[in-house]
């Protein structure tokens, strides 16, 4: 009975994203419609870390780095596109593109090649060193990026068109929508398939008991690795179409801030829950989107929050309404 | 006699100055119980961690069904069939019974990269685990969630995971802890016919155990072998009685 | 000479982690509690220096509240929020205490702004010594690397002198035992927690000092306390000062050494932004190394 009821929730938290969108959509705003695009974006950030961080275990505080990748690639292949130039001559000349068909695959790739190194050598530690080292390397990149002028350096690189994508105009915000929660759907799925495969159940396994797993054949690290690859492949996704939201990227987007900001999509709505990061992120949206223009200072409140939901409250949002919906069984 | 399942040679472990395991040999034959006793400290549980693969020796050599087993680690001779159980019973505990034991049959497979297939509808998962799970006891506690296990329950349920492994041997660490004197005897029972799926290596403190389902008992002091025999040698055995038995009898 | 220099810049630098990661890897071996707000005590530092300086015109004041502030605010914070934590996953402490830095960070914020302050040393501490060799070298950056081998000194005597220590040693090696031996838990962890933020307060009052005091100055320096610990190994202040000035030295010395060689191969221009950007990951392939060699640092525990 509670598992058809998680998937109810997972599916109505979905749908309501979509309603919102099509909902401003049909009354004119725009922005909202921005908004909830944002949302379906950042969610899919956090859907990817949940795979890493609420299944398997592993609090990676390092995953804006994957998600800055990402956003670098999409900003380098449609900047390289707008002028012509290729990315690199060697070892074979790469050109620039401003298909977003061709940049996603790309940008997954780039990620899997830095979720594979990092991962590697930050699985050989665990607990508070494996939360560290993430951080570390994060920054190490971070700080790469601001010293490196040919992409904008700590200012940035803007790339005035939105990426193309077939049959659709990507500029109009609804269908923009539609291509992210797509995207979106689709990595829910392949969370859902993947957490109830045979992997899945080594992977959680590994999570609760370790030794166990051990005992029964299941070697831990490559289990982990490989989830820690296919995490950073769904959050660089994500990163690709923020740098395509904004038409722009920044060495922020692989800041401790945004890495932070990840993990707290991921918590508001509840770790290891499907559809927690897009509640959570939706939340986050909103609360930015309503307590931003009270007060600059407003993030003092979502640590408020934050810390609120830690303490008091560990399952999330989501957590909160399967327990609201079990006492309403009883009444 | 045929030739031994498990057999460790010159065994030794030293953490700093602290002699852990001292020159241990022992074999462990097909069709046998073979019991590891000694009292508290004599570096039982360091010796079972060096034959599962936790902590590597300092010297000796480890031989698994005429294969030397060195330099794998504990997942690869879990796989090989060297199958164990935990002093405190290591389970899922999110998982229920059922998945418990599907773990343990993909893992025993050797195949857990699979990444399509949900696993609770995957027939080479779900059917030799349920056939693991009623043998060893649980039938109709399948979808229980090993938390809430009772204490024989989840022993039970160690078998059960034991018995999926495909197990030569068994390395079982003090399967009585905690049981009453009912679970105790259901326990033993088991035990017995457990036998004749793959010898066990039995480290016990429970000595009525030891003495109904012992086909012979080592005797481990101070990280050494002091004596190997029958039931009834080891207790006839005046070293053993002095440094050991002697305490209790 | 450029060399000596850099060398002492980054004995300079590797002093001043070497008090970030003390206080980090302190509270880490003695409660088992990772704190990401460590940051922001060493920020609260830095801005109690800074205003009291500023209301009383005294540097020396400043120097003393940055102590009182960051270990007053070390020990509320205890008190409300981290001891809450020490039962809790690393998961919550981290989400836990990145929540006390937006609130910190805000707070601070809202209090001083966004713009930097700076603060003008006393006479008695500014200007520079002539060293032997005829460099000229300020003297407040000497004071520095004093302070910070007194600091490893002080916490060298108080750990294996004091009463105080001893139970912070007999706390890293085993909690509930020294519960059952009748200690004070609760206080003890309140006064390593406020020891370890009075000395991030102090980093960040003598740093703001050459450099500037403004909000998010704490988590870049958090980050490289972390790589020290890596490095050095958790729960070892040998770890943290050795680690310190590895790091210290090999991100100064990178970094004044890699674009000139690199000029010897490639055109200035590029030499300098290439070389500056291998050189900002030196201390990261620096830890990638160990990671590789020893995961549990050169003074971790093994396993």
């Amino acid at each position: 009975m509670t598992m058809s009821r998680d998937l109810i929730v997972n599916l109505v938290i979905f749908a309501l994203l979509v309603a919102v969108a099509v909902g401003a959509e049909i009354a004119g705003q725009g922005f909202t419609v921005t908004l909830a695009t944002k949302a379906a974006i950042l969610g899919l950030a956090g859907v990817g870390l949940n795979l890493a961080l609420g299944y398997g275990g592993l609090v990676s505080f390092g995953h804006a780095a994957f998600f800055g990748i990402g956003g670098y690639v999409t900003g380098i292949f449609a900047s390289h596109a707008a002028n012509g130039d290729p990315i690199t001559t060697l070892p074979f000349t790469l050109m620039g593109s401003n298909e977003m068909l061709g940049i996603w695959p790309m940008a997954m790739l780039a990620a899997a090649v830095a979720a594979l190194l990092i991962g590697a050598l930050s699985l050989r530690t665990t607990g508070v060193y494996f939360i560290m080292v993430t951080l570390a390397f994060a920054q190490m990149i971070y700080y790469f990026a601001i010293s490196w002028p040919r992409y904008g350096g700590e200012d940035g690189l803007s790339f005035y068109v939105r990426n193309k994508f077939p049959g659709l105009n990507t500029l109009v915000p609804i269908q923009y929508f539609a291509i992210c929660a797509g995207l979106l759907g689709l990595a829910l799925l392949f969370t859902a398939v993947v957490t109830q495969s045979r992997f899945g159940l080594a992977l959680q396994a590994t999570r609760q008991n370790e030794q166990r797993s051990t005992a029964v054949g299941i070697r831990a690290t490559p289990v982990r690795l490989t989830a820690f690859v296919l995490s950073a492949m769904i959050t660089a996704l994500a990163g690709a179409l923020y740098a395509d939201l904004n038409r722009f990227v920044s060495p922020s987007m692989f800041s401790w801030h945004m890495s932070g900001e990840i993990m707290v999509f991921v918590i508001l709505g509840g770790v290891g829950r499907l559809c927690g990061p897009v509640a959570g992120a939706a939340v986050f949206i909103l609360l930015e989107h309503l307590l931003g223009p009270v007060s600059d200072h407003w993030q003092a409140l979502l640590g408020l929050m934050l810390l609120a939901i830690v303490l008091f409250a560990p399952g999330g949002l989501i957590g909160l309404v399967l327990k609201a919906l079990r006492r309403a069984d009883h009444v | 006699m045929s030739d031994p399942i498990l057999s460790i040679r010159g065994l030794k472990k030293s953490f700093g100055a602290l002699t852990a395991t001292d020159d241990v040999s022992l074999d462990l034959f097909p069709g046998e119980i073979h019991a590891l006793i000694g009292p508290n400290g004599a570096g039982k549980s360091t010796l079972i961690k060096q034959i599962v693969g936790e902590i590597r020796p300092n010297a000796g050599t480890i031989s698994f069904e005429g294969q030397v087993i060195d330099r794998l680690d504990a997942a690869a001779r879990a796989r090989l069939g060297l199958a164990r159980s935990f002093q405190v019973s290591s389970v899922i505990p999110d998982f229920t019974v059922l998945q418990n034991v599907m773990l343990a049959v993909a893992g025993a497979d050797g195949h857990v990269f699979r990444f399509h297939l949900p696993a609770l509808m995957d027939k080479t998962l779900t059917e030799p685990a349920l056939f693991h799970i009623s043998h060893a006891g649980l039938a109709g506690r399948e979808g229980t969630p090993a938390s809430v296990l009772s204490h024989g329950e989840r022993r039970k349920l160690e078998i059960a995971m034991a018995l999926a492994l495909r197990p030569r041997a068994f390395l079982l660490d003090e399967p009585m802890a905690g049981m009453g004197l009912e679970g105790a005897k259901q326990l033993t029972t088991i035990l017995s016919d457990l036998r004749a799926e793959a010898p066990i290596l039995l480290v016990e403190h429970d000595m009525d155990a030891v003495f109904a389902l012992a086909d012979r008992i080592s005797v481990l002091v101070y990280g050494r072998i002091i004596a190997t025999g029958t039931v009834a040698e080891i207790r006839a055995n005046p070293q053993v009685r002095q440094s050991y038995l002697g305490e209790e009898a | 000479m450029l060399l000596a220099e850099q060398v002492l810049n980054g004995l300079q630098y590797g002093m001043m982690l070497f008090l970030m990661a003390a206080g980090l890897t302190l509270v880490f071996g003695v409660m088992g509690l990772i704190n990401l707000a460590h940051g922001s005590l060493y920020m609260v530092g830095a801005f109690a220096c800074a205003a009291v300086a500023a209301w009383t015109g005294s540097f020396w004041l400043g120097l003393a509240a940055s102590l009182a502030a960051a270990a007053g605010a070390g020990a509320l914070v205890e008190m409300l929020v981290i001891r809450r934590l020490y039962p809790r996953d690393h998961l919550d402490q981290v989400l836990a205490t990145f929540a006390l830095i937006l609130v910190f960070s805000e707070g601070t914020r809202w209090l001083f702004g966004s713009f930097p302050m700076y603060l003008t040393l006393p006479p008695a501490l500014s200007g520079a010594v002539t060293l032997p060799g005829g460099l000229q070298y300020p003297f407040f950056r000497l004071v520095i690397i004093a302070v910070g081998a007194a600091v490893a000194l002080g916490l060298w005597v108080l750990i294996t002198r004091t009463r105080l220590g001893i139970r912070i040693r007999a706390g890293e090696a085993d909690r509930e035992m020294i519960g059952a031996l009748g200690v004070d838990i609760a206080r003890l962890y309140t006064i390593v927690f406020a020891l370890g933020a009075a000395l991030a307060g102090l980093a960040g009052a003598l740093v703001g000092s050459i450099q500037s005091v403004q909000v998010g100055m704490g988590e870049p320096v958090l980050i490289l306390a972390f790589v020290v610990i890596v490095i050095g190994g958790i729960g070892s202040i040998k770890g943290a000062l050795i680690g310190a000035l590895l790091v210290g030295m090999t991100d100064t010395l990178g970094k004044a050494v890699i674009p000139p060689i690199f000029a010897r191969f490639m055109e200035v221009s590029a030499a300098n932004t290439t070389g500056s950007a291998v050189a900002s990951m030196l201390i990261y392939i620096l830890m990638a190394v160990v990671l590789l060699v020893r995961p549990q640092g050169l003074f971790g525990a093994r396993g």
